[in-house]
């Protein structure tokens, strides 16, 4: 009995000094997990739209910190279920390196709440993203990124710039991808501050056979997008969701992709995300 | 009376029908786990992952190669890679080292040189061996290739083994310290060299091969389970971590984009983030 009381009373010190995190509080935006991700950068309408329609479609609601971008998952998603695609105050655990956040509390609020000359505030300014001094760097942190070996159809690293600062995010099934694209990121001369919002997915046994098996439908129909070392189409996995990304060059090749996605045994739903750009470079979405 | 006989009859017929159904159920029921019980037996059996240890094999006498791979003639030197490596990677636009992306490393098997006396190879000194060169592999390959537990589909399976091993002298206690307790006899690695082959996690089919033959000349010996740790045998760990790492540079060359691939990466590569955000 003693030695049990023990037992608990040392596990219970135990979690509690090795888990613990300081409580911080911040201002937030209540976004969907797809959208914090790809559309890192202002609180503009149509990013709402995405983080609203993307939540209401089974992506999960996530916290981005509007001091740096950095995205967290939560803990509890009823906190935050109903916020999606508005501010909020929250405070909580956080873990950077981790991305996760143990909440507290969470108050929704305006962004008229948050006072003048705040950064977090600065950060919902369509103004402060990609300003033309840092086109060049612009450049050189996408190139970096595109060279990077180990990245494959089922990865897919996206970033923004905030002068310049750059803040990583996207998917990737390797932890070599994750630190890669930091380091590399990092050493290019103009770049300041490197947020990393990539995450890791796990390697389930289900979302394994769900990327086998969409890589295979697409491959066979749209084979022109899918060479040696490489794919124009981007096929993330995560939690039984496929995110479709990339491009294809016309409206009918997306709508095969996420047909074909859609009959993948065990897949819950498609996010079709995949961009229509006509070969001579220009995006129609 | 009849009314009432027939209700005694219909009883007793229903109470027999129920003891026949009953019987019926029970036959049926046993029947039935019976055979969920063989095929649960049966299913575990067969997706149960083979554990059983490989025991040490020996060089056949004349040979270059231990046998380990089916095929060698595929194997070419490595420009990429130090020291005496020959290496195969499938150029399959389906299927190569870029098509997976998790690894299952199967139990590390021993062949032992032509000549040794395998009799003096104790099962704990093959285990030494095998466990730190897991490991070793483990730490190389998996932050690029997470190591799963069971094949799949997008795995790869790594097939290794030490080859060469000898009979090496007898250690003396005093060299070692206290706690821990010399092989009877040394194992010599002198001569040790690896070969490692992945494959297909469920089809078998090979995707690359790495025969690595660059060894620790004369003298180089394992003598205690606990070796790593030992700075009497720095030698022989630094050249099972070495091992490990030449896969590593091996899998990060295969990867490496290079040509056209490299052009057509570099052009369709289009981030996300901000600039979609504002239109």
């Amino acid at each position: 009995m003693k030695r049990t009381l023990l037992v608990m009373v040392s596990l219970l010190f135990g979690s509690g000094v090795c888990g613990s995190a300081e409580v911080s509080t911040f201002h937030a935006y209540v976004d969907s997990d797809l959208c914090a991700r790809l559309m890192l950068g202002p609180v503009t309408p149509s990013r709402i739209e995405c983080s609203q329609k993307t939540f209401k479609e089974g992506s999960n609601p996530v916290l981005v910190r509007l001091l740096d971008n950095t995205v967290f998952a939560v803990n509890k998603e009823k906190m935050v279920k109903d916020l999606v695609g508005r501010l909020a105050e929250v405070s909580g655990e956080a873990k950077v390196k981790s991305g996760t956040i143990k909440l507290q509390s969470v108050k929704p609020e305006e962004e008229s709440s948050i006072p003048q000359g705040d950064p977090a505030r600065l950060l919902l300014d369509v103004r402060t993203y990609r300003t033309k001094g840092s086109e060049a760097t612009y450049e050189k942190v996408r190139h970096e990124l595109a060279m990077m070996p180990y990245i494959t159809t089922y990865d897919f690293i996206s970033f923004s710039m905030v002068g310049n600062n750059v803040i990583l995010s996207g998917w990737t099934v390797r932890e070599t991808n994750r630190s890669e694209a930091y380091n590399r990121v990092k050493s290019i001369e103009a770049v300041e501050q490197v947020v990393n919002n990539i995450e890791v997915l796990p390697l389930g046994r289900t979302d394994m056979q769900i990327r086998a098996g969409a890589r295979g439908r697409l491959q066979k129909l749209l084979s022109r997008y899918f060479w040696g070392s490489g794919s124009d189409i981007k096929i993330v996995v995560k939690n039984g969701n496929i995110i479709l990304l990339g491009s294809v060059t016309k409206k009918e090749d997306s709508d095969i992709a996420y047909i074909q996605c859609s009959t993948v045994p065990f897949a819950f739903h498609v996010f079709n995300m995949l961009r229509v750009q006509e070969p001579a470079g220009k995006d129609k979405s | 009376m009849r009314r009432g006989a027939g209700i005694i009859f219909c009883r007793g017929m229903g109470e027999e029908m129920n003891k026949s159904y009953d019987i019926v159920l029970k036959t049926v029921a046993s029947c039935l786990a019976l055979v969920f019980l063989a095929v649960t037996t049966g299913c575990s059996e067969a997706t149960k992952p083979t554990a059983v240890e490989p025991a040490v094999k020996r060089i056949a006498a004349g040979q270059q190669f231990s046998g380990f791979l089916k095929d060698y003639s595929a194997l070419k030197p490595n420009p990429n890679l130090e020291g005496d490596v020959l290496t195969y990677v499938s150029t399959d636009a389906q299927k190569n080292l870029r098509s997976y992306l998790a690894i299952v490393i199967d139990p590390i098997e021993v062949y032992v040189a032509t000549d040794a006396d395998e009799g003096k190879i104790s099962e704990a000194a093959r285990k030494a061996l095998t466990t730190y060169f897991d490991h070793a592999l483990k730490n190389a390959v998996s932050d690029a290739f997470p190591v799963v537990e069971t094949a799949g589909p997008l795995t790869l399976r790594l097939r290794a083994a030490l080859v060469g091993v000898d009979v090496g002298g007898e250690v003396a206690a005093g060299d070692l310290p206290p706690d821990i307790k010399p092989f009877e006899r040394a194992l010599n690695i002198g001569k040790l060299g690896v070969e490692m082959e992945l494959v297909d996690s469920e089809t078998g089919e090979r995707i690359a091969a790495v025969v690595d033959r660059t060894n620790l000349g004369a003298g180089a010996e394992v003598g205690a389970e606990q070796f790593s740790r030992l700075e009497k045998f720095a030698a022989a760990r630094e050249a099972f971590d070495e091992w490990a790492s030449r896969l590593r540079i091996f899998l990060d060359s295969a990867h490496e984009l290079t040509g056209e691939d490299a052009a057509r990466a570099d052009k369709s590569y289009r981030p996300y983030g901000a600039e979609s955000a504002s239109k």
